[in-house]
């Protein structure tokens, strides 16, 4: 029996490494993809004549000040989204639980918009401001979470986030109608996109990504236990209320970070986690490994969709992550019994 | 007996023929067909930046007005007018997509003057206020604010100052073009909004667009317009080189143009145009260049060409 036990286990670490170097590898292929392909002139053959040597310089300039920035942007993004959605879905016990749709996203715009209405320049303050409203949207939902009645039904959390969602973003349409001045840079900025971002300012949310993924770590164990119960964690010396604290912290690092470089993109944080615990199984340190790859796999993919599919133009990222996003979400309610996390 | 029925009939004629010139009404042909105006209307309200520029150009300040578009007052330029000629500002009737009929009924008019797109609905109610000139809807030109301010015109009893008015841009864009060929600065020209993310080109069958081509520019849209639509989607950065050719106009929604183009400059693959790097963009106001129409944002348009082609 026992000998079984390891048996399987080992069969598990396996299949979970190929699975991992499966899905490592999909990502390089969609990163060089990205690359390669653009709303552009530029195709595969101009940049792979790059390599060979050839001096076309619109192709260096669009593979490298264009296309590499947003590939890079876009594999951070999808990182910090992906875990934090996972995050979040442990913490609330809700496979529902995204940062998009629980209006953390929207939080966090919705203070950019705020800072720059009052005057605050878009270029420094953004990313501690987009923080500061992620973790308050993140607090709000969580407070509504532990309402009786609604955390018990995944659903109806959702459904108090999308009421909250729809506050926020009346509110940033508010402030559109009252300020000329911030409307065009707000109007960038409630839109989620990769396009048009610099590199500077993914130096800028690096430090943020970091420290998130130092208490993600730090937290990762605790957080498995706690998917056991409250007592058991308790019981295994772990303190429930400090790691949820902590929790809320690391998303509202991850998705304040993602939402300052790329603004709100729904769905990411839901539908990467469901990935990653079909791969991984129900264990929280699993599917925390599995949402690295899978994250900025489906961030890029939809990128690269976004750039060809209205070419000259390209559709906004978030206009597209919620088209593909939404389906899953309707999957997943309608399946016959909700995994309870 | 026949006689005299004949005789009342010429008098009675005769005399409805004076009532109506005592009552001064006259019939405009307007898109909500026939409508009566009175002859020397006292309080104008308009519900369409044309109008309002259209019957300021006339030497009629109307007593109420809609703001520009995504503005929450009236354009600058006409801001600009009024205080130069000590003129009344109009009170906001609201927006031009959601007109405050309160407001306007409080106004009390005696002419209304609206755009081609006011609905059904909307006219219904502002006619029973009263008389209501709506310009027929025509396909996005180039050249639809001169009729609509010909319609305007008439609808003020005020046709000469209107064609003299159009006349006399007629007259400056002809002078201008002239000194820009003798200057030899003319060439492509683009009229855009820059996002972030990429530029907005704007339509060529604008009044700026079309002023452009007055004074000899060769204004394009690279293709990027489809029918009917003032505005293209947003460019990808990608495709920037698109929109390089001997001037870039600029319309920013901003107050400072200059900053916006600063913001732009930020950019990498906005800086490495050649437009860009020969200094040719023109940071231009969009509430003038792609929001309003008349014979006084014409001139205050040239006005802006001007400055930038021969400084």
């Amino acid at each position: 029996m026992l000998l079984t036990k390891a048996g399987s286990s080992a069969r598990w670490r396996c299949s979970s490494r190929h699975w991992m170097l499966i899905l490592l590898t999909a990502l390089v292929a969609v990163s060089v993809v990205s690359l390669l392909i653009g709303a552009g002139s530029v195709g595969p053959r101009q940049v792979l004549g790059l390599i060979s040597g050839s001096d076309h310089a619109e192709a260096r300039f669009i593979v490298w000040e264009l296309r590499a920035p947003r590939t890079l942007i876009g594999i951070a993004v999808g990182v910090a989204l992906g875990v934090a959605g996972a995050l979040l879905q442990a913490v609330s016990r809700n496979p529902l639980a995204e940062p998009g749709l629980l209006g953390v996203s929207a939080g966090a715009a919705f203070a950019v918009s705020l800072a720059l209405v009052l005057g605050a320049s878009a270029a420094t303050l953004r990313i501690p401001v987009a923080q500061l409203g992620a973790l308050i949207g993140c607090v709000c939902v969580l407070s509504v979470a532990r309402l009786r009645g609604v955390g018990n039904d995944p659903v109806r959390l959702v459904l108090a986030g999308a009421a909250f969602s729809g506050l926020l973003g009346s509110l940033s349409a508010l402030m559109l109608l009252y300020d000329q001045r911030a409307a065009d840079e707000i109007r960038f900025w409630v839109v989620g996109s990769l396009a048009g971002r610099r590199l500077d300012d993914l130096w800028a949310v690096l430090p943020s990504l970091l420290v998130a993924g130092a208490g993600v770590v730090l937290i990762a164990r605790p957080l498995a236990a706690l998917a056991l119960g409250e007592r058991a964690a308790s019981g295994l010396g772990h303190r429930p209320g400090l790691i949820r604290w902590l929790a809320v912290g690391c998303v509202a690092l991850l998705v304040g970070a993602a939402t300052a470089i790329a603004g709100p993109i729904a769905f990411v944080g839901l539908v990467v986690p469901f990935v990653a615990r079909a791969i991984a199984g129900p264990d929280i340190r699993r599917t925390l490994w599995f949402c690295l790859p899978v994250g900025p796999l489906i961030v890029l993919t939809a990128d690269i969709i976004s750039r060809v599919v209205v070419a000259p133009s390209e559709l906004p990222l978030g206009v597209l992550t919620a088209l593909c996003g939404a389906p899953v979400l309707i999957a997943v309610v309608r399946a016959k019994r909700l995994p309870m996390l | 007996m026949r006689h005299t029925l004949l005789q009342r009939g010429l008098l009675g004629m005769l005399i409805s023929g004076l009532l109506v010139g005592t009552a001064q009404a006259r019939t405009l042909e307007t898109a909500y067909g026939d409508v009566e105006v009175v002859d020397h209307p006292e309080r104008v309200v308009t519900l369409y930046e044309g109008a309002l520029d259209a019957a300021l150009a006339a030497g009629v300040t109307p007593v109420g007005a809609v703001t520009t578009r995504g503005g929450d007052n009236v354009a600058e330029y006409v801001t600009d007018y009024l205080h130069a000629n000590e003129l009344e500002h109009p009170e906001i009737v609201g927006v031009v997509r959601e007109i405050n009929i309160e407001a306007v009924l409080a106004q009390q008019p005696d002419l209304i003057l609206a755009a081609a797109q006011l609905p059904e609905e909307q006219y219904q109610l502002l006619s029973q206020i009263a008389p209501t000139v709506v310009p027929h809807t025509q396909p996005l030109a180039a050249d639809n604010w001169e009729a609509e301010a010909r319609l305007f015109g008439q609808a003020l009893n005020q046709e000469e100052a209107i064609e003299e008015a159009m006349a006399a841009v007629d007259l400056r864009a002809a002078e201008l073009a002239a000194a820009i060929a003798a200057a030899d600065v003319g060439g492509t020209a683009f009229l855009a909004r820059w996002m972030p993310s990429g530029p907005m080109v704007m339509s060529t069958q604008l009044i700026a667009t079309g002023l452009l081509e007055k004074v000899g520019l060769d204004v394009q849209d690279a293709g990027l317009i489809k029918a009917d639509s003032a505005h293209s989607d947003v460019l990808s950065l990608e495709n920037l080189s698109q929109v390089d050719g001997d001037w870039l106009f600029l319309a920013t929604l901003n107050d400072d143009g200059q900053a916006a183009l600063e913001s732009a400059k930020q950019s990498a693959a906005f800086n490495r145009l050649n437009v860009v790097q020969s200094e040719r963009v023109v940071p231009v106001n969009g509430q003038l260049w792609s929001s309003a129409n008349g014979p006084l944002a014409a001139q205050a348009i040239l006005d802006d060409i001007e400055n930038a082609l021969l400084p």
